[in-house]
């Protein structure tokens, strides 16, 4: 078990080192004796599997030539395992080409949502006075704003694309992540070793980011799981509305309101990518919720 | 009651450059469309002449400060702009809208309280008996629900009470009062499962506090520990967090006024989005964000009355 051995190694002087390295091992070793957080984190790494395993795995093609379609509303058999969409696409293969669309575009977006929250809020909070007046106030604005209002006014008036699906919920959603990076800023740069490096001649840039973040993490972590399934869940339902995915795009929200008026005769249209859906919402949420139990029980009950 | 004045009138203040960022905002979904934003104003058949015209009245040859000053002197008169889909032209956005609102107020009054009607007893119910059967079905059940997309409930809805069990009536109003039920139902139960988890987790935390300790070694009757003293506490984040239920329910309307054809401001949104009826977008959602923001601001009043404490923060 050599290459184990070295694994345990690395993450024992990891955890030694302090700072971001010492919560990333914090996180495995107390995660994985929780139960939520070991069940979204399997349904999360299956849905990241079948996202980059989609091309390559033996399926028909999600969007099929005018040709090559086989019959409309066909029931679920061994040849279409979800069924048949009112086109005659096979549900299961844009079941499953959907979740790279929607994987990406929420990760996406969080990322974008993490970098402008952090440098934002790090920034207000750290030095404080009028810098933080202005940015807070910023901040609070999105904040009040109702996120999924924004993100559709965004996506209608830029278009149906996927990047403007991440624009939109990346505008409407950074707020959060401004206010909390704030929050633990202004607590942070209180403490002794802030001033002990300042002290020593410490550059701002360095003290915020290698000094400042890394004691923000635990909670960003969290917060950025439970977005994830935040984002997934607004990208669905602007696609669902006609103001996400173009329309070739397959995309669950888009499977959804496609098959809606064949409910009654055909629900496996819906009922499968609705599925999906909530199961990969619900691993993040999990995720996100079990994280917050074991790296701070203060945080209980601080949803949104 | 000097202290919650001041607060009324800070609060008051804070609410105005909300509402600024908020016709900002839909000041600037105009120059976002691609193109020539006079084009995203004229109606789908049109002349060059038409588009002039536009050009000329909203000022877009003028500096954008200018514009931005004339579309909010237009705001204040109530001047949405008007309609340019095919059926509707010319009729002004406000109209349509006005007529469209008492139907979402309607549902989503409703719906909040459907939402607080199950939510807060039964995260009473959870708290109280912690980690019971009881306590682990109810969460599961709020674990699922808050999970699940509203669209994908409201279709699932749908399909057992109107289309299998044939209850309810499957969209729209002509049902009467029977049909605001599903749509108001699935707008209420994602909202239930967070209300849910919130008055669990306050009502455990406040379980715990030294003087729930003291009125039980008192000798108070449990009830009465419970339902006089502890929920009264409990229920303060519960409050907090009505100001956020309202933006969130305003998303969800939207949503769920679609699945079944709902005709309030979320489905108008909708369809003018699939008709480029561009000022109509604008407008409606003009409307729903001044909506939530004072709906916001209402929350933050109640708070204050009833938790003196924030009065002063």
């Amino acid at each position: 078990m050599r290459p184990r051995r070295g694994l345990n190694n690395l993450l024992i002087s990891w955890k030694a080192s302090g700072g971001f390295k010492q919560t990333v091992v914090e996180i495995l070793e107390r995660g994985r004796r929780n139960g939520m957080v070991v069940v979204g984190f399997s349904i999360i790494a299956t849905m990241i599997a079948l996202a980059l395993l989609a091309p390559i795995l033996p399926m028909a093609d999600p969007t099929p030539a005018q040709g090559d379609v086989d019959e409309p509303l066909l029931p679920p058999s061994t040849r279409h395992w979800f069924g048949t969409d009112n086109l005659g696409q096979d549900v299961f293969s844009r079941v499953i080409w959907g979740t790279r669309v929607s994987l990406a575009v929420a990760s996406m977006a969080i990322c974008f949502s993490l970098i402008i929250g952090v440098v934002l809020g790090l920034t207000a909070g750290y030095f404080g006075g009028a810098v933080d007046y202005i940015i807070a106030g910023t901040i609070d604005l999105f904040w009040t704003f109702p996120a999924f209002l924004l993100a559709l006014a965004f996506a209608a008036a830029l278009g149906a694309s996927l990047l403007n699906v991440i624009l939109a919920i990346s505008i409407s959603y950074w707020a959060g992540f401004g206010r909390l990076m704030r929050g633990q800023a202004l607590s942070v740069r209180e403490r002794q070793f802030i001033e002990a490096s300042r002290a020593l001649g410490a550059k701002h840039s360095r003290i915020m980011f290698t000094h400042v973040m890394p004691n923000c993490l635990a909670p960003l972590i969290v917060w950025a799981s439970i977005g994830v399934a935040d984002a997934i869940t607004i990208e669905s339902s602007l696609s669902f509305l006609g103001a996400g995915t173009p329309i070739t795009t397959p995309s669950w929200g888009k499977m959804l309101s496609l098959g809606m008026p064949f409910i009654t005769e055909a629900p496996w249209v819906t009922t499968f990518p609705g599925i999906v859906l909530l199961i990969t919402i619900l691993g993040f949420n999990l995720l996100g919720d079990g994280l917050r139990d074991v790296l701070d029980p203060r945080m209980k009950g601080m949803r949104r | 009651m000097a202290d919650l004045i001041s607060y009324v009138i800070r609060k008051l203040l804070l609410a105005i450059p909300v509402i600024f960022l908020a016709t900002f905002i839909v000041f600037l979904m105009l120059y976002l469309t691609p193109g020539d934003p006079a084009l995203a104003l004229v109606p789908p058949r049109h002349t060059p002449q038409d588009v002039e015209d536009v050009r000329e009245e909203y000022g877009f040859n003028d500096p954008i400060y200018v514009q931005y000053a004339s579309f909010l002197w237009r705001l204040l008169h109530g001047d949405l702009g008007s309609s340019v889909s095919a059926a509707t032209t010319g009729l002004p956005v406000s109209t349509m809208i006005m007529q469209r609102l008492p139907k979402t107020l309607e549902l989503m009054a409703i719906g909040l309280t459907i939402s607080y009607s199950m939510g807060i007893p039964l995260g009473i119910y959870s708290a109280l008996r912690q980690n019971s059967l009881g306590d682990r079905s109810i969460m599961v059940f709020t674990l699922i629900t808050y999970a699940m997309p509203s669209f994908w409930l409201g279709i699932l809805l749908m399909l057992l009470f109107a289309v299998y069990l044939q209850w309810l009536p499957i969209s729209g109003t002509i049902g009467g009062l029977s049909s605001i039920i599903l749509p108001a139902m699935t707008l209420g139960l994602g909202n239930a499962a967070l209300t849910t988890r919130m008055m669990r987790s306050s009502m455990l935390e406040v379980a715990r506090q030294d003087y729930v300790t003291q009125l039980r070694s008192r000798g108070l009757p449990e009830r009465e520990v419970i339902y006089k003293h502890a929920l009264k506490n409990a229920m303060l984040p519960v409050i907090t967090v009505i100001g956020l239920d309202i933006g969130w329910f305003v998303g969800g309307a939207v949503v769920v006024e679609t699945v079944f054809s709902w005709p309030g401001i979320g489905m108008l949104i909708v369809d003018s989005i699939t008709k480029d009826d561009f000022p109509m977008v604008q407008g409606c959602i003009m409307v729903l964000a001044v909506f939530v923001i004072l709906g916001n601001l209402a929350a933050d009043i109640l708070y204050a009355f009833v938790d003196p404490r924030v009065r002063l923060g």
